[in-house]
């Protein structure tokens, strides 16, 4: 398009009554071409004048107060790089005088507001997933915790009652070694004169099922049965129980793996013995 | 008016309202509610509409009052292209809602101001009218249509049942005859 045909278009213009891609493309020269602003200038004034053609009207009366309070809670707008030097006057550049250049684009509320239940439903609806998927992991290891926890609470109560046992006067101790069985095992046992006795047993092989660890008290030749025990996965075990009185003043004990169920006489081989 | 008032020139008042000064606004709204309201009802066609944007006009001009600058205009065009401006967008945001509610409100804008207060400006407008009865039919109704009812020239034409380049001239002739016209009475036109 040519000077000449924007020049043409100014009047219509001041009028507002361009076509949008009109519009557009005047306020596009508009913005490189002095001229055509000035001439744009006095377009609007006398396009003005037709606003003399309506009928006055009094708005009601209660509006100028209504104007006069808003404003005390309005900012002004400064447009701090075009104060000039006398800091009375602002000029203002090449802007289109006073109006918007562009007309509102309105699309169908319906459409905007079916867009946005779908997004906003989608984003629900992940979020849900997400939730339900942490939980089940949440509930997951809750599980776990509280497993972690009762070991944990077991453990302290064994190690509560061999302290127990470990302070009451007269208490005596001795230790177990592994046979061939299990090399690296090892044991404690303390008694005291009432014959509460507590067994703690490290490194022994996990007993197989239907089977498990048994102490003895050997007295003289004779092993008398104790009860019987189980390791945890690390090969740690503990038992605790009353000596026969006999036993009480012998020195001989010994782990044998027997029936889960425990026997009379020792069948199993020795795993822990006392003594040499 | 006061006479004391009368001194004070909308440029300066325009001036004073940018530097924040409310009496300031207070009189440019005395002084110019008749005619903006009065713009604003003819387009709007609905009191309520009208008294909204007459608000937020004025919000804007106490916002934007730094804006003007007298080199390129005067304070009456400025206030006007401000006024309709606003009102143009709100009648096509209207226009897509609810059109019975702006048809219905015709009665309501019967009331005309006082005529002694605005002797300044029926000298004006009677220059303006008969301008306008000296246009030929066919551009004068291209203006108004532009103009009051806020339609674009192709919405004229489809408007009118004429050609799109048919509109475009009447809408030029006639702006420039009228521009014609008020330029020989300009000195009377300074507010």
């Amino acid at each position: 398009m040519g000077h000449e045909d924007y020049k043409e278009m100014l009047s219509a213009h001041a009028l507002a009554a361009l076509d949008r891609e009109a519009e557009l493309a005047l306020n596009q020269h508009l913005s490189d071409c002095a001229d055509c602003r000035e001439e744009l200038d006095r377009w609007n004034e006398t396009a003005a004048a037709l606003a003399l053609a309506a009928d006055p009207v009094e708005p009601s009366p209660q509006l100028r107060e209504q104007i006069l309070r808003r404003i005390k809670t309005e900012a002004q707008d400064a447009r701090p790089d075009e104060i000039s030097t006398s800091g009375s006057r602002v000029v203002s550049s090449q802007v289109i005088p006073f109006r918007r250049p562009t007309k509102t684009v309105w699309l169908p509320i319906g459409s905007l507001g079916a867009i946005a239940a779908t997004l906003v439903f989608a984003a629900l609806l992940v979020s849900l997933i997400m939730l339900w998927q942490q939980n089940r992991t949440a509930k997951i290891e809750v599980a776990e915790l509280r497993n972690q926890v009762q070991s944990a609470q077991d453990e302290l109560a064994r190690q509560r009652k061999v302290l127990e046992l470990l302070a009451t006067p007269g208490v005596k101790m001795l230790e177990l070694s592994g046979t061939n069985m299990a090399p690296g095992a090892n044991a404690k046992l303390a008694y005291d004169k009432t014959g509460h006795a507590m067994l703690m047993a490290k490194g022994l092989p996990l007993a197989p099922a239907g089977k498990a660890y048994q102490l003895w008290y050997i007295v003289g030749d004779k092993p008398m049965p104790g009860k019987v025990f189980k390791t945890d996965g690390a090969g740690n075990g503990m038992l605790q129980d009353q000596m026969p009185a006999v036993a009480l003043n012998s020195a001989n004990f010994a782990i044998t793996m027997e029936p889960e169920g425990g026997t009379q006489s020792p069948t199993g081989a020795i795993y822990l013995h006392s003594g040499s | 008016m006061h006479p004391e008032q009368a001194q004070i020139t909308d440029v300066q008042l325009l001036h004073a309202v940018a530097r924040g000064d409310e009496p300031a606004l207070a009189q440019l709204y005395d002084r110019y509610r008749v005619i903006l309201f009065g713009l604003l009802a003819r387009i709007l066609n609905s009191r309520e509409e009208a008294e909204d944007v007459l608000q937020e006009v004025f919000l804007q001009v106490w916002r934007r009052a730094a804006d003007f600058d007298e080199n390129r205009g005067r304070p009456f065009t400025w206030l006007v292209t401000l006024a309709r401006s606003r009102a143009i967008d709100r009648l096509r945001s209207l226009a897509s809602r609810d059109r019975t509610a702006v048809a219905g409100a015709q009665e309501e804008l019967e009331q005309v101001s006082d005529p002694a207060s605005d002797a300044f400006r029926s000298e004006q407008r009677r220059l303006v009218a008969n301008a306008l009865a000296q246009l030929p039919d066919d551009q004068k109704r291209a203006l108004m249509l532009a103009y009051f009812d806020g339609l674009t020239q192709s919405e004229i034409a489809a408007r009118l049942g004429a050609p799109l380049g048919t509109v475009k001239t009447r809408m030029r002739s006639g702006m420039m005859k009228l521009k014609e016209l008020l330029a020989n009475k300009s000195e009377s036109f300074g507010f």
